[in-house]
């Protein structure tokens, strides 16, 4: 065999054996030409020889980092790596895709999802578990508001209070009624016999009077009663107390101050007032009365304070709430209503509370009477 | 490592610690062994690339926590680039067959050395030889692909071929004789 044909077997020898290692193809035999051999040994280390721009792309990846996004590199795994190096790492191609590939560096938690792109490796199990421990702390702190800090109830304090009404009575308005009332009398012996009493007018010059002490006047006026002139009893013939129970004989009635009837004040009737009937101040009454005016104000002898509400003490509500109840000759509460508001159910506390109140009624000549009185609960969180 | 380079890398890496852009000249100096030493121990050259830009990126990362204490950087390098061997190893489940001191003091172990020698010279070939050589073992091109690139025959390509590896052979032997 001549040296050329030698030199071309070595040759051929080595490209397959070159080839083979290329392939990855483990022919299990070794070249029988130990020249081939120790060249195979060298060309089995250039399997590795790194590519010329593998070391420029790195720098740039590592030089073109900022802290933040040295993290968005490292967590992707891509290192500044070419499609080709990335395909050859066996990822999905949606991976691969370096589109795909920087919108991964945003997804949530892609250490996890894909372990591959993991700067470290990431056990899933160690992952959980930090996870779930964070978390656990996390919630601790946010509820801690709750679960640290003493029991703490804001201390309520309720008070309540009968107001007196003592401004100038003032007639409600209405177009057939007006409230209200009178009484009047001379200190008869006698009952106020029944009659009709006299027109209303705005102002009263003479009360009325059905036995008439001054036969000679010097100034004869008309008598009137107080109230809205619109407003007419039906007449008859007897001037006199339209509310009395007998007819005769006349009588001014047991009351005082002038006028008919059992009451004060010039007035026709049992009330207070220059008015007619039950009531206080003028027009027509039968009923309730107002503290003053000889009128006494009820006094509560019982009164449980209301609770405060849970709505409203969660929100820190706090204010009054002012009731106009009758508090009637018995003592008992009655026809309540909420004269001024407060919501957040306080209101309905109020009720409930004033409801079980016990009163000392009121009395109008030592007689007890209905009367009208405020009663104001103030609800305050201190 | 000589005492004025000990102290050039002393500076290099404090320059890098206060501004991530000087990290540039120390990636220079030490891309080639850390490259070489991985090379070594996986069998492909993705794996490679894969594993030394791992090894540099964490190194950037972590660099503000280096601390000097007389070895060469290189040395911590190469203590990355083993850790991140053993846990590929372990995480394809497989036994690590790399020790994490196989190198001495200096940073260099013998399998390394080589490998590192061995890249330098493929860029001292001629030109065409160097040539054939990427293409053949990089490009993973044949012989007759190569050819037609080159316009010459696949004969001439493999005669190519064959001297570029004996020239390695015998520019290794004569580095190590």
């Amino acid at each position: 065999m001549s040296d050329q044909q030698s030199d071309r077997q070595t040759v051929d020898q080595l490209d397959a054996g070159i080839q083979a290692l290329l392939l990855e193809k483990d022919t299990g035999l070794l070249p029988s030409n130990p020249a081939v051999a120790e060249l195979l040994a060298v060309a089995v280390e250039l399997r590795t020889l790194p590519r010329a721009s593998f070391k420029a792309d790195l720098q740039a990846a590592l030089l073109g980092e900022t802290p933040s996004n040295a993290y968005s590199a490292a967590a992707t795994g891509t290192h500044g790596l070419s499609q080709q190096a990335l395909s050859h790492r066996g990822l999905p191609q949606r991976i691969a895709d370096p589109a795909r590939v920087a919108s991964l560096s945003s997804d949530l938690l892609p250490t996890v999802a894909v372990p591959e792109h993991s700067l470290y490796p990431v056990q899933r199990s160690s992952f959980m578990t930090s996870l779930a421990a964070h978390a656990l702390i996390l919630a601790l702190l946010i509820t801690s508001g709750i679960w640290a800090a003493p029991s703490f109830h804001e201390k309520t304090r309720v008070s309540s209070s009968v107001v007196l009404d003592i401004g100038s009575y003032v007639l409600p308005p209405a177009t057939d009624r007006a409230g209200g009332g009178g009484g009047g009398g001379d200190s008869d012996v006698l009952q106020a016999s029944k009659g009709s009493p006299p027109r209303f007018a705005r102002e009263q010059i003479t009360p009325p009077a059905i036995v008439v002490r001054n036969e000679d006047p010097k100034l004869e006026v008309e008598p009137t009663v107080v109230g809205p002139p619109a407003l007419s009893f039906p007449q008859t013939s007897q001037m006199g107390d339209p509310f009395a129970h007998i007819t005769g004989p006349p009588s001014n009635g047991a009351g005082t101050n002038g006028g008919i009837g059992s009451g004060a004040q010039g007035g026709v009737g049992m009330g207070n007032g220059p008015g007619v009937g039950d009531g206080w101040g003028g027009g027509i009454g039968r009923g309730l009365y107002r503290a003053g005016g000889g009128v006494s104000a009820p006094r509560p002898i019982y009164d449980p304070e209301p609770d405060y509400s849970e709505e409203a003490r969660k929100a820190k509500y706090q204010g009054s709430v002012v009731l106009q109840i009758v508090v009637g000759a018995d003592g008992l509460p009655k026809d309540m209503r909420i004269a001024r508001s407060l919501g957040m159910g306080l209101d309905e506390k109020a009720l409930e509370a004033v409801r079980q109140w016990r009163f000392e009624p009121g009395t109008l000549n030592g007689h007890a009477v209905p009367v009208v009185v405020n009663v104001e609960v103030n609800f305050r969180l201190y | 490592m000589k005492l004025e380079n000990a102290v050039d890398e002393q500076l290099q890496i404090a320059a890098a610690q206060r501004d991530p852009a000087e990290f540039a000249e120390l990636y220079e100096n030490n891309f080639a062994r850390i490259y070489a030493f991985i090379a070594r121990r996986v069998p492909s050259r993705q794996d490679a690339e894969d594993l030394t830009g791992e090894v540099f990126h964490e190194a950037l990362r972590t660099l503000a926590r280096f601390e000097w204490q007389g070895a060469p950087f290189a040395a911590w390098l190469l203590g990355i680039a083993s850790h991140r061997l053993a846990e590929r190893w372990r995480r394809a489940g497989k036994r690590p067959e790399v020790a994490e001191n196989d190198w001495d003091e200096t940073g260099v172990d013998a399998r390394t050395e080589e490998n590192l020698i061995l890249f330098q010279l493929v860029d001292e070939l001629p030109p065409d030889q160097r040539l054939v050589i990427c293409r053949r073992f990089i490009d993973q091109k044949s012989l007759k692909e190569i050819a037609q690139e080159l316009q010459r025959s696949e004969g001439a390509i493999k005669q190519l071929q064959f001297r570029a590896l004996q020239n390695l052979r015998s520019r290794m032997r004569s580095r190590y004789v």
